[in-house]
């Protein structure tokens, strides 16, 4: 899509037309609202979680993280977030894939029924989880049996964090898919590439920045999840003790012979907020999703 | 990227559309808060002489296992209270939650006027906070308003052949306990097990010695599947069909069987007495001009009455801990049932001896975990 | 391949939701008509719904006035606006209650302030909003922005030339054009609104009959031993927003049909 003007033949001096006082401040009006809008429902709250955390230096966060648990909680945090980014990546653009260039009957329940994480509340999920596949179930005690601990495990966290995330991949590579030109596809297999092929030579390039930035939000979203999580995972400090539960027990104070309190659940709370900004910034500014740019990349 | 244009028109427009959409959000930002001023002016709140409202609102917040309890006392001392004072409307608002997240939640700002909280500790932390400001523990029975003990609620038949602490440490023995740090009732699991090593009560722990009272607390750690954040959580797991034994109140326990369990419950040679204080939260209470009416709530949960409904759902213990040890019908006899007073006092306990830095709980949670 | 893809979707995503309707329907009829005649359950879906549609008001106002600007106006720093955007929905909902009570609980930024006029914040109605209000920010903007973006401005730019006011074109020009983008984000930002609770749990105080969410009765239903009442609002609030979103998106498919 190109730069639309319109040329009307009229040609306006330059100067007064555009810069009259009540052109900027329309155009201020709604800049303005907008900032305010953003600035205070977003800068704000964070600018008091940095307060509360940063207010002593590092000794709010050095304490936090001595705090029994601390770096196990982060370290896991981070590691089951990067998994569950890979895996959904993978799984997300296949099921895109699918969805947009292989009719099947029941293609469009399918497509809604990957927007049901969003629907759902995670804590139903969490407790849908446990009950299908926790140890007391058919599955689930197959597993155990087997000496496979789903629920109450890692593998429970990731189960969680791969429902809560398949959608962001899904809807972030869709809509690309939607967009490219067929023809380029069918040139490929007209000249006699197969199917595999054609997906590596001709679409995965052009999806790549869609498939990346919807892994990123994946793995952000993944850094924050609380509510199926804390129903799944047992909460085991070095074992199932994430991050977001992590600061919810240092919001009370005497855990575990440390201080605890709002100040240090804030400071870790920065920590983690601060990745998953710079996993949203970084989403914005190498891995465009605006249409102009993603195809015929 | 194509500039905003503007023609002359168009500049009242743009006004007219920022004033739309200021007026919007006034609006928006005034209806929320219109949801809370109204709720604060209902219960006469803000500074100044103290006006009560007609209808005065009572905010309650408990440790999240005696919520049928409170449910029949508040209602029957609401009703109890209309008769005796013209007719007057109570109404109660009541919020159960694990009892550290709630003391943490009033020191945040939760307006609670009661609190009826599952350990002492806790309420220390909202009176330090300066919003408890009478002494409590000279109040009548200490402020404890029932009292459970520490037990083990396990599978039909105790497979597992739970009695005592020790068999905790069983190799293959799964635990489901509440998580000290947002629960209660789990700080009081960990002091009755090391109580009970304490006083030489578990076989093959020396009296005395905080290296083997330790040395369970370690055993009994590394078989913990799950930290729950409630004390209710952590049972209603185990209903589920998680685990091979929970560490559990007896009146949780006893409530479950009632509910249809046929899980059993055991209670170890030595355990310790829970003892679980309300307390009106008085800042609080001052300022929703309320402090009257729930002074004269707590103290009608020493009445027998009172006591009566929390022996109904299971709190039948006496809150003379020699009397609660003789047992009585339902409730087995217990050999020696000691007090937090027994092994020093709360405040030892949380800053020194078993929460403290170098506390058991402490080091033995990190040896298992770490 | 297609088996594959399916086979992903049924254990990771069908799964779990047969069981919410399994478990939600074995009640039976009778349990699920007297879950509805619950004062508390009743008060909370009201309380549900108050918040939801606040957020929705709000975030969509707002949400289309950042989308005009990120889209037609050009500024140093717009690309950190639209990062900014994205935020919310990488941010823990835990945090966002930690933000909440440091701003409002006692000690907070603003406190002392509302304290004075005798408003309460923290655990009670205004601040639940506001965390809504906060974790659904993105949904609507983001469903906006590409649609304003395909449309470009030509339409608007002619009916500015017709002599139509700003406040004119927008609702007869732009408005209608993004109407699918902009329902389809309404009915994002609804479903993400009713399904919260971390946030809702730490602000909230779950006062029951007062401050308590569907969601957080269904969490307090478990606790308490009424587990099929508890399936029972897990599924209603399951339905409806999967009806929501399921309605806008046939809609848009007929209605795409239709026009192009």
């Amino acid at each position: 899509m190109a730069q639309a003007t319109i040329d009307s033949g009229r040609r306006w001096p330059r100067g007064r037309a555009r810069r009259t006082p009540g052109a900027a401040l329309g155009r201020w009006s709604l800049r303005g609202v907008a900032l305010l809008y953003l600035g205070l429902f977003i800068l704000l709250p964070v600018a008091a979680i940095l307060q509360a955390g940063f207010s002593d230096g590092l000794t709010n966060l050095r304490d936090a993280l001595d705090s029994f648990g601390a770096k196990g909680a982060i370290e896991l945090t981070l590691i089951m977030a990067a998994i569950t980014a890979v895996v959904n990546g993978v799984f997300g653009t296949l099921l895109a894939y699918v969805l947009v260039r292989i009719p099947f009957p029941g293609r469009s329940l399918v497509s809604t029924i990957v927007d049901v994480p969003f629907a759902v509340p995670t804590l139903v999920a969490g407790v849908m989880l446990v009950a299908l596949y926790g140890p007391n179930s058919v599955v689930g005690g197959w597993f155990d049996d087997h000496g496979i601990h789903v629920i109450f495990a890692r593998p429970g966290i990731l189960l969680a964090l791969l429902f809560v995330t398949l959608p962001l991949v899904v809807r972030s590579v869709q809509p690309v898919l939607l967009e490219l030109d067929l023809a380029e596809e069918e040139a490929a297999s007209v000249l006699g590439a197969g199917g595999w092929t054609t997906f590596r030579r001709v679409v995965f390039p052009a999806l790549r920045p869609a498939i990346a930035a919807g892994a990123l939000l994946a793995f952000a979203r993944s850094l924050g999840e609380f509510g199926a999580i804390v129903f799944v995972s047992g909460n085991i400090p070095n074992e199932t003790l994430t991050a977001p539960v992590l600061i919810t027990q240092l919001l009370n104070p005497s855990s575990f012979g440390s201080s605890g309190g709002p100040d240090q659940a804030a400071a870790v709370a920065a920590v983690l907020f601060g990745i998953s900004a710079v996993v949203v910034l970084v989403t914005e500014h190498f891995v465009s999703r605006r249409s102009t740019e993603r195809s015929f990349a | 990227m194509n500039r905003l244009q503007v023609s002359p028109k168009g500049v009242k427009s743009s006004l007219k559309a920022g004033a739309l959409v200021a007026s919007v959000a006034v609006l928006s930002v005034a209806a929320a808060a219109c949801g809370g001023s109204s709720a604060a002016a209902a219960s006469g709140g803000g500074s100044g002489p103290c006006k009560p409202a007609s209808s005065p609102i009572l905010t309650l917040a408990a440790y999240s296992n005696p919520y049928d309890a409170y449910g029949k006392l508040t209602s029957t001392f609401a009703s109890d209270w209309k008769d005796k004072h013209n007719g007057q409307s109570l109404i109660w608002q009541m919020s159960f939650g694990g009892s550290t997240t709630q003391a943490q939640n009033i020191v945040n700002g939760f307006p609670a006027d009661v609190y009826a909280s599952s350990t002492a500790t806790d309420v220390e932390a909202v009176q330090k906070a300066g919003l408890i400001t009478h002494d409590w523990t000279s109040d009548q029975d200490g402020s404890i308003v029932a009292t459970s003990l520490v037990g083990f609620m396990v599978r039909p038949g105790n497979p597992k052949g739970i009695h005592n602490w020790n068999d905790l440490t069983k190799p293959g023995v799964k635990i489901l306990t509440p998580d000290p740090a947002q629960s209660g009732g789990a700080r009081w699991n960990i002091v009755a097990a090391y109580g009970a090593a304490m006083r030489g009560e578990v076989p093959g722990y020396k009296a005395n010695d905080p290296a083997d009272a330790e040395r369970l607390l370690e055993g009994i750690f590394k078989n913990v599947t799950v930290l729950d954040k409630s004390a209710n959580d952590s049972f209603k797991n185990f209903e589920a069909g998680n685990g091979d034994v929970a560490i559990t109140y007896e009146n949780q326990a006893l409530a479950g069987i009632a509910a249809g369990s046929d899980d059993q419950f055991v209670i170890p040679a030595a355990t310790v007495s829970i003892q679980t204080p309300t307390v009106v939260v008085d800042k609080n209470a001052a300022g929703h001009c309320v402090a009257p009416i729930v002074d004269a709530f707590v103290k009608y949960l020493h009445t027998p009455d009172a006591q009566d409904v929390f022996q109904s759902v299971g709190y039948q213990r006496p809150i003379d801990v020699k009397e609660a040890a003789k047992g009585s019908d339902g409730y087995p006899p217990v050999q020696d049932l000691f007090t937090t007073e027994d092994l020093g006092g709360w405040d030892q306990l949380v800053s020194d001896t078993v929460f403290g830095p170098d506390g058991a709980f402490t080091q033995a949670f990190k040896a298992a975990k770490g | 391949m297609v088996g594959v893809a399916l086979l992903y979707v049924a254990t990771l995503l069908v799964a779990p939701l047969v069981g919410i309707t399994y478990y939600g329907l074995k009640a039976g009829l009778g349990t699920i008509g007297d879950t509805f005649q619950q004062t508390d359950v009743r008060h909370a879906f009201y309380l549900t719904f108050v918040i939801m549609a606040i957020t929705v008001v709000v975030n969509t106002v707002f949400g289309v006035v950042v989308a005009l600007v990120l889209t037609r106006d050009r500024f140093p720093g717009k690309r950190l606006m639209s990062a900014l955007v994205d935020l919310p929905l990488a941010v823990s909902p835990v945090i966002v209650g930690l933000m909440a009570i440091l701003l409002f609980g006692r000690g907070g930024w603003f406190e002392a302030f509302f304290a004075a006029q005798g408003i309460q914040i923290i655990f009670a109605l205004p601040s639940m909003v506001l965390v809504t209000i906060f974790i659904s920010i993105p949904f609507v903007i983001r469903e906006v922005v590409p649609v304003l973006e395909e449309l470009g401005t030509e339409e608007e730019q002619a009916a500015w030339t017709l002599g139509a006011s700003r406040l004119q074109t927008f609702f007869r020009v732009t408005l209608p054009n993004i109407r699918w983008g902009l329902l389809y984000g309404i009915a994002l930002s609804a479903a993400r609104a009713i399904g919260e609770v971390g946030a809702v749990l730490i602000v909230s105080g779950a006062l029951q009959g007062q401050t308590e969410t569907a969601t957080l009765y269904i969490l307090r239903a478990f606790d308490q031993y009424q587990d099929a009442q508890g399936y029972v609002v897990a599924l209603t609030l399951a339905l409806f927003s999967i009806v929501l979103l399921i309605g806008i998106e046939t809609l848009k498919h007929r209605s795409s049909r239709e026009a192009r």
